[in-house]
């Protein structure tokens, strides 16, 4: 009866257990790397920098769009190189997810799977 | 009642927790080392070319299956839906528990869990005492169980925990609630405690569960704010690391101020409550709700920082005149621009002040307010909300108010539950419940410069000083407040002061003479606030001593104070005749900064003493209409509108109206006993007093005029007074009876009592011994024997001296 309990809670609240915690982590990675703020403040001046409202001549005006245009592109490029670096670390996460999720389900298979290799004799 | 409910030991969820329970920590150590060994081993087969290598690789799995088995099912098996006692019992109690239990197995397995251990600490309902009223009749535990679903039910509790269990136990016992009223605690007492715990699990939950909080691109839109990192804290910052406490009162303030800032009004509020209710509690909870990428706020909220403007780095920075006002507009500004700052300034009133070595901000932060493009949040007490509202009305109109009421007991009771989890951290202790009650019923009546919950939380923090190893009971918090307050709280316990007690009468007595009834029932008064036997919402005794000058009405009030409350200092005096004016009022009841001698101010800070209050009857009308609250529920309202407690204090008014009548009585022969109620009719039908006022007090006192013979007591006593001081000298004063006689005759008064005595004996023995003294005819260690002569002479001496 164990024998059935321990199978039964594997493959049902033990893999949900699993894929719960591997979750929380992927979800940390996410936050981690505030993909979404990233894509929603892409083009958004780097640190407020030359931004303000700016009265005077048409020459201060004109330097003053430049600097805020100038903040925008080199926070638009940090912002796609952290977005960039964050995909790579999701998606290998997510590869570890499923990875593990796989390989949990094989585990219990594992001694069957040694039994037969051993008996094919492969890598010999 | 038959019971309803029975417990399977064969349950599979049964079955799995003693198995949980058997994997001890050795067993899993093995589990790990034996699959790493065959990790290993497999490996190095293969490597070594043995084909048994696949083998052990796969059989390696089975040590690592039981080890996460054991981890995510059997450890904690969990709780399932229904009625079944086996299915809704915390797995550390059900993995201790055979077939057929008896309630003293039962009790045995909770004091062995979380639950128990919990009821064991914070209730003193340890394992021995849950195995005292437990009996050994498996029969019997029906009945636990019955009343442990119950109990989940009424507590919402999710299963039937340590805790729930824990007090099930004690509810099966016949004889439960004499045994809680014994220990200061009833049911509803311990189905709180069933809550607490539960809170608590969930709070450990959340500490458990990962932050959330924008990670490293969080602030990339936002500006620096060197300025304010250099005149503020950022609270924001301050978060994160160690518990996290989420105060239930706090979130109606916590919802309103998101609305406020959420919306598109006039971004500030004004957090407006008494000291203590929380104000700036509540911006920090705010600040954390805000930095919370999981909370369920307004999209233009998440991620703001809160800054708390330092108002004494600011003005220490800027010295300057109208440099302080350019220096705000900077970090206002810096503010601004940086789009994601709420600028807190807390005790706001302190940027609107008036006068030398103020600083009055109003000009620069009206038009900002009233624009309401920063957001701003200021922290200000009602009173001075209501200053700066009179003298600028506009600044007010600008503000969202938001007012924080001071917290009811549930409330304040929750809170220091949440509170006391840091407290006991930092100071390695812990509260048991009894001390919160009493944290809280104490300073509810003894601390008045704080709103609730932060008067009760600062006498729980005061009370970690006088915890029995670590352990902080309502004793240590009624230690607390005894030695802060310098008052007496609790049952008289010290064999002392039962002593004293009981002897009140005969200590009283070796300073005054007769008057035995007055001194009876404010003795018995005493004895019955000391015991518990009193209404506790109003003053220990309330009295009036009538009678003729001299007869010993303040000396008893003095010999009071000196006996029971440790002193004559201990006396709180007004001279009710300097209270004549319906103007006098407003002094009787002064502030302490402004009067320290006023009736409130004294009373604050000495509320256990003996307040006398001097010729009643002189007092103005209005002045006596005041004390009648006093008088009745033991509080007066000074003219802050603080409450003040004269509930731990002997309150006793003398007045010489009807001393003619109480002389004229005494000589016709009547008893004390026989005229006192004919007396005070007299006293209302005169319009000495008004019936409602004298109704307000216990007993009315009536003393008597001194006869001859007990002025030859007074006597001895004063001789008494006059040998303690000569006892420096090592000389002793002997006076001779027919000279006592003679004494009484001279000073006798019958309109001053034994008032002039005093004056006599001095003339008469001290001028005699100082003369002796001078003259070298008295030695240290000699006795000095006064005859009838000498002192005949000498007041014989003072009366030609004085003619």
């Amino acid at each position: 009866m164990l024998f059935v309990s321990l199978f039964k809670w594997w493959y049902s609240d033990g893999l949900h257990q699993r894929a719960l915690a591997m979750g929380v982590r992927l979800d940390g990675v996410i936050d981690y790397f505030s993909i979404d703020l990233l894509l929603k403040t892409l083009f958004q001046p780097f640190r407020q920098d030359g931004t303000g409202k700016v009265d005077g001549p048409l020459d201060v005006q004109i330097r003053a769009f430049a600097d805020k245009m100038i903040s925008r592109v080199l926070g638009a490029i940090i912002r796609t190189v952290i977005l960039i670096l964050g995909l790579i670390a999701i998606t290998l996460y997510a590869a570890a997810f499923c990875l593990s999720l796989i390989l949990w389900v094989a585990v219990p298979l594992l001694p069957i799977v040694g039994l037969v290799l051993m008996i094919l004799g492969i890598g010999k | 009642m038959e019971p309803r409910v029975e417990f399977n030991a064969s349950s599979e969820r049964a079955v799995k927790a003693r198995l949980g329970r058997k994997i001890t920590k050795p067993i899993q150590m093995v589990l790990i080392g034996l699959t790493i060994l065959g990790v290993l081993a497999g490996a190095f087969m293969l490597y070594e070319h043995s084909m048994a290598g696949w083998l052990v690789l796969g059989i390696s799995a089975v040590p690592y299956i039981f080890y996460e088995w054991w981890k995510g099912d059997l450890q904690k098996v969990p709780v399932r839906t229904g009625d079944a006692i086996d299915d809704i019992l915390a797995s550390d109690i059900l993995s201790q528990l055979p077939a057929q239990p008896t309630p003293k197995q039962i009790a045995t397995a909770v004091g062995r869990v979380n639950g128990g251990m919990f009821f064991a600490l914070r209730f003193g309902m340890t394992a021995d005492f849950l195995l005292n009223v437990s009996s050994d009749d498996p029969a019997q535990s029906g009945a636990v169980w019955d009343n442990a679903l119950q109990i989940k039910e009424r507590t919402g509790s999710s299963h039937i925990s340590g805790a729930v269990l824990s007090v099930a136990l004690l509810a099966s016992f016949t004889e439960h609630e004499s045994l809680l009223a014994h220990m200061n605690l009833d049911i509803e007492d311990l189905y709180k405690g069933v809550r607490w715990f539960n809170h608590l699990q969930e709070l450990i939950q959340k500490t458990k569960s990962p932050r959330r909080t924008g990670g490293i691109a969080r602030d990339f839109s936002f500006g620096y704010t060197p300025l304010l990192k250099r005149f503020g804290q950022n609270l924001s910052e301050q978060i994160g690391g160690g518990l996290r406490v989420e105060l239930d009162a706090h979130s109606v303030a916590l919802e309103q101020l998101l609305m406020t800032f959420g919306s598109g009004g006039r971004q500030n509020a004004a957090l407006v409550g008494a000291t203590g209710v929380g104000k700036t509690t509540i911006v920090h909870a705010f600040a954390e709700r805000l930095l919370d990428a999981k909370a369920k706020i307004p999209d233009n909220l998440r991620f703001r920082q809160v800054f708390i403007l330092d108002s004494a780095s600011l003005i220490a920075a800027a010295p300057g005149r109208g440099e302080l006002e350019g220096l705000i507009m900077q970090v206002l500004g810096e503010a601004y621009h940086a789009k994601n700052i709420i600028i807190c300034l807390d005790n706001a009133q302190l940027f609107f002040e008036e006068g030398i070595g103020s600083v009055d901000l109003s000009n620069v932060l009206l038009p900002i307010l009233e624009a309401g493009s920063l957001r701003v949040i200021l922290t200000m007490d009602e009173q001075r909300y209501l200053q700066i509202g009179q003298r600028n009305p506009a600044l007010i109109n600008a503000l969202n108010r938001i007012s924080i009421a001071p917290a009811s007991r549930e409330e304040t009771i929750a809170v220091m539950q949440d509170q006391l989890i840091i407290t006991e951290f930092q100071r390695n202790v812990s509260y048991m419940y009894q001390a919160l009650a009493e944290a809280y019923r104490l300073s509810e009546r003894y601390i008045h410069d704080l709103a609730m919950p932060g008067r009760a939380l600062k006498l729980l923090e005061s009370a970690a000083n006088y915890g029995e190893s670590g352990l902080i009971t309502a004793n240590s918090v009624q230690a607390a407040i005894e030695q802060t307050m310098d008052i007496k709280v609790g049952v008289a316990s010290g064999e002392d002061e039962r002593e004293k007690l009981l002897n009140l009468e005969a200590l009283i007595h070796k300073r005054m003479i007769n008057q035995t009834r007055a001194v009876e029932v404010v003795s018995d008064a005493l004895r019955r606030a000391r015991a518990g036997v009193r209404n506790e919402n109003r003053p220990i005794g309330t009295f009036l001593f009538l009678g003729p000058t001299g007869v010993g009405k303040t000396e008893l009030a003095k010999a009071l104070a000196d006996v029971y409350f440790g002193g004559e200092d201990r006396m709180i005096r007004l001279d009710l005749n300097e209270y004549v004016r319906p103007e006098d009022v407003s002094r009787l009841i002064a502030d302490g900064a402004e009067d320290p001698t006023s009736l409130t101010a004294q009373a604050m800070k000495q509320p256990f003493s003996v307040v006398l209050l001097d010729e009643i009857e002189k007092a103005h009308p209005q002045v006596l209409t005041t004390l009648l609250q006093l008088l009745d529920e033991g509080i007066l309202r000074d003219i802050k509108n603080r409450e003040v407690s004269f509930r731990d204090a002997i309150v006793i008014a003398t007045s010489n109206a009807g001393a003619d009548r109480i002389r004229e009585y005494i000589e016709r022969g009547y008893k004390l006993q026989d005229f006192e109620k004919q007396l005070t009719d007299e006293l209302i039908n005169t319009n000495q007093f008004r019936p409602e006022f004298l109704n307000r007090f216990d007993e009315i006192v009536v003393f008597r005029p001194l006869e001859k013979n007990e002025l030859i007591q007074v006597i001895d006593l004063i001789l008494a007074g006059i040998n303690k001081q000569m006892a420096l000298q090592k000389v002793t004063i002997h006076v001779a009876d027919d000279a006592k006689v003679y004494l009484v005759d001279k000073g006798y008064d019958p309109r001053l009592g034994a008032r002039p005595m005093r004056r006599i004996v001095q003339r008469a023995v001290e001028n005699l011994v100082a003369k002796q003294m001078l003259a070298g005819s008295v030695v240290p260690g000699s006795t000095i024997e006064l005859t009838l002569d000498q002192v005949t002479t000498m007041l014989g001496g003072a009366e030609k001296a004085q003619l």
